[in-house]
């Protein structure tokens, strides 16, 4: 059966972004293109985390990978954008494997801990394996722009979290993504079941791993240049996490609210309060809300619908249209 | 029926997003009445500090003296880097699509001014850089002049600064010390590597003398005997020492387990007045390079009027005297602002620059020059290394140093707390010592 609501908010949700543009002066939009990019992370993070429960503390290691991989290629290597772009993406699915095979052996907090050695040990060779290629620890800059200002900007990296959200959202409806979440419930169940924990964990790590290297490819294509302390830096992991955790984990639109609020909280607070000390308040914001509403934003805002809903039904006469 | 359906949902995302971004608060709307000036850099380091103290002194004087181009006045817009690449790219687009700088002043650490020097080429904002000193982006400018014009760095690269510290090793460390051999002690960063390497190599070359070992020690470390028992027991002449992280802890060691080996190096912490308290007033016998106007220089007299101020406005504060860089973010600003006076704005952008390439400021002591803030222009050659360093601060090379400043000195802690500059003859004020356990 088709989905006609589901597909109507989807368009409803890319239709209002996209006229964005029309309201919002760059400075905003720029604001909203980390958003962006963070949402991407947030969801290709969540897939692996939320769904199957294997909690990632490396994915900053595979969102690297097809950022260095692309700004080597195109800049080191003169590779056109239309080939350095996919083969970085291709690079970061392989790469992902790294990811799976402690995973076939190992869960819980010794793999979170094998997933950060990963991104620790990417972030020293990044340093002295090929300086010359990799600009160690200065990194590269000058790195080709696919398009040039904020609204192009802003749509191009819409448009990928608009496919990538939608892709996933695909996915976790179908039989595969309800195993997938029968793999974080209770593994050794969906074994006796006769299922292949391995080919489910391999396919949700290959798609984590396809997201976050496309999300990863483009982003560094938008920033113009790419540095280890960037790339593989633990504020840019707790970033992610927090937006996926603070939206609402396992869910779709989660991330996506998490990685607006946490982007605007930071850049709210620059005009008042330009020191260190913003961070402290962005730290304490999302410790209150995570504590108060372990399930996130998006529980805030559906329990607040679901009230408002309620109330309006309360005032309409049984059967009749509202008044 | 259900009507908490996902379209709804849609709704509530598109919405949320929506809501967030409208709420942002957008800066001055009317751009045209203050010119805005931003500082991008670190608001918790001491050099990041130095060159925003610096950059609101500057800015205060101006605003006081009537205000600039017609007497609009300055509003100085602060954002924090934390030393963050990507804090630094977010900072640089703020100060220039909500807040419209129409001019940026740096206090950045390498990596993150390579962060956002590519929105720097695309919005095409005058920016001029006072901490970071790698050459690379020198070359950038002279790669691709039309691209990166608008960049200016107000300290000398990292080539000049490397080649006169070789200049110290022949004059100072072989000949007048007669030292030959060296134990390298460098932390491990990629940064020491480069260093070390280049520095071994050429102290070899120029002044004859052998590394016998490199040491490389974690940036955590905590415990050094170990480190300086291995090394005096190869009994070189000195030890040659390397950090960026946490200096004062191999310092103060130093002092403490007494050594019995001299020592100098490249060490970022004794670069600030702030060392020695940092030590708990064990600093002593530590040398190394800073870029000028360095801590226990002797100052020309505008410079020390300027050390007058930081001293009467923050010199309770951390850190208590203005590094190097918090003099160049000082003179720099205002060279900005009396090229952009002469050039009628900072726009058009190529008038801006070219009234920039033509800044030429001596500050002169007793007669000599002691400091002059000009830049390399481009297709100008620097004569002892046959480079181009278009836009880099002009230095001079050579002694008597009668063209511009020397890109460092070498200064060193004394026993009683008191730094002093050791290299080059024409600005020290001590002489190179070695600690007094050493015989």
């Amino acid at each position: 059966m088709i989905p006609y609501r589901q597909l109507a908010g989807w368009a409803v949700f890319g239709g209002v972004m996209c006229l964005l543009p029309l309201v919002l002066p760059p400075g905003i939009l720029r604001m909203v293109i980390f958003a962006n990019f963070l949402a991407i992370f947030a969801l290709s993070w969540d897939f692996i985390s939320g769904r199957t429960g294997y909690v990632s503390f490396g994915h900053p290691f595979l969102i690297a990978i097809g950022a260095y991989s692309t700004a080597i290629l195109s800049f080191r290597f003169d590779w056109p954008l239309i080939i350095s772009i996919p083969s970085a993406v291709l690079i970061t699915v392989i790469s992902g494997l790294f990811f799976f095979v402690p995973a076939l052996r190992i869960r819980g907090t010794y793999f979170a801990l094998v997933t950060l050695a990963f991104m620790e040990l990417a972030y020293q060779l990044t340093q002295v394996l090929r300086p010359d290629i990799t600009g160690g620890t200065r990194g590269i800059s000058g790195i080709t722009s696919i398009v040039s200002g904020a609204v192009p900007n802003f749509y191009l990296s819409f448009s990928i979290l608009f496919v990538a959200a939608l892709l996933l959202w695909f996915l976790a409806r179908t039989r595969m993504g309800t195993a997938l979440a029968a793999v974080r419930m209770d593994e050794g169940a969906v074994t006796a079941s006769g299922l292949s924990t391995i080919r489910l964990k391999l396919f949700a790590f290959g798609v984590s791993a396809l997201v976050a290297g496309i999300g990863g490819a483009f982003y560094v294509h938008y920033l113009g240049s790419i540095a280890p302390r960037a790339m593989f830096d633990i504020n840019f992991l707790f970033q992610i996490l927090v937006a996926a955790l603070i939206g609402g984990s396992t869910t779709i639109a989660g991330p996506i609210i998490g990685a607006f609020f946490l982007t605007f909280l930071l850049e709210y607070l620059r005009p008042f309060i330009d020191g260190p000390e913003r961070f402290l308040i962005f730290g304490s914001v999302a410790l209150i809300v995570y504590v108060l509403k372990p399930n996130g934003i998006y529980s805030i805002l559906e329990s607040g619908y679901g009230l408002a809903l309620a109330r309006f039904r309360r005032f309409r006469p049984e059967g009749g249209p509202a008044k | 029926m259900k009507l908490l359906t996902i379209a709804k949902r849609g709704v509530g995302v598109a919405a949320f997003a929506g809501a967030t971004a409208l709420a942002m608060p957008v800066g001055p709307a009317l751009a045209a009445d203050p010119v805005v000036i931003g500082y991008i850099g670190s608001l918790s380091s001491d050099t990041g500090l130095s060159a925003y103290r610096g950059a609101q002194i500057a800015v205060d004087e101006l605003n006081a003296g009537g205000g600039i181009l017609g007497g609009r006045e300055i509003k100085l817009v602060a954002a924090d880097t934390q030393e963050d690449v990507t804090e630094g790219i977010k900072a640089y687009e703020y100060l220039n699509e909500v807040e419209n700088a129409d001019f940026i002043l740096s206090g950045s650490i390498d990596d993150v001014s390579l962060g956002w020097l590519p929105r720097m080429a695309e919005f095409r904002t005058p920016t001029l850089d006072t901490w970071t000193s790698y050459i690379g982006i020198i070359e950038m400018v002279v790669a691709d002049y039309e691209k990166y014009k608008m960049y200016f760095m107000n300290v000398g690269n990292d080539l000049a600064l490397g080649t006169v510290y070789i200049d110290f090793g022949r004059d100072v460390l072989a000949r007048q010390m007669g030292w030959k051999t060296v134990v390298m002690l460098q932390e491990d960063t990629a940064f020491a590597g480069a260093v070390g390497g280049f520095v071994g190599e050429e102290l070899n070359a120029q002044a004859g003398i052998e590394v016998v070992e490199t040491i490389v020690y974690d940036t955590q470390t905590v415990d050094f005997a170990p480190i300086y028992n291995k090394a005096a027991a190869l009994k070189p002449d000195f030890l040659f020492l390397i950090s960026s992280v946490n200096s004062q802890v191999p310092s103060s060691q130093y002092v403490k387990l007494q050594v019995p080996v001299p020592m100098t190096g490249i060490n970022v912490a004794a670069i600030g007045l702030d060392f020695w308290n940092d030590t708990g007033g064990a600093g002593g016998g530590q040398s190394t390079f800073s870029p000028l106007p360095a801590i226990g220089m002797d100052f020309d007299p505008v410079s020390q009027a300027f050390v007058d101020t930081y001293i009467a406005r923050y010199g309770d504060d951390r850190p208590i005297f203005p590094h190097f860089n918090g003099f160049n973010a000082y003179f720099g600003l205002k060279n900005a602002v009396a090229a952009a006076e002469r050039a009628g704005g900072f726009e058009p952008l190529d008038d801006w620059v070219r009234e920039m390439e033509n800044t030429d400021v001596v500050l002169e002591k007793d007669g000599q020059l002691w400091h002059r803030y000009a830049y390399w222009k481009p297709g100008e050659i620097e004569p002892r290394t046959g480079l181009e360093f278009t836009h880099n601060i002009k230095f001079d090379m050579e002694a008597p140093y009668d063209d511009g400043i020397p890109p460092m000195v070498i200064i060193q802690w004394y026993h009683d707390g008191s730094p002093r500059v050791v290299y080059p003859p024409k600005y020290a004020n001590g002489e190179f010592q070695v600690p007094p356990w050493i015989k």
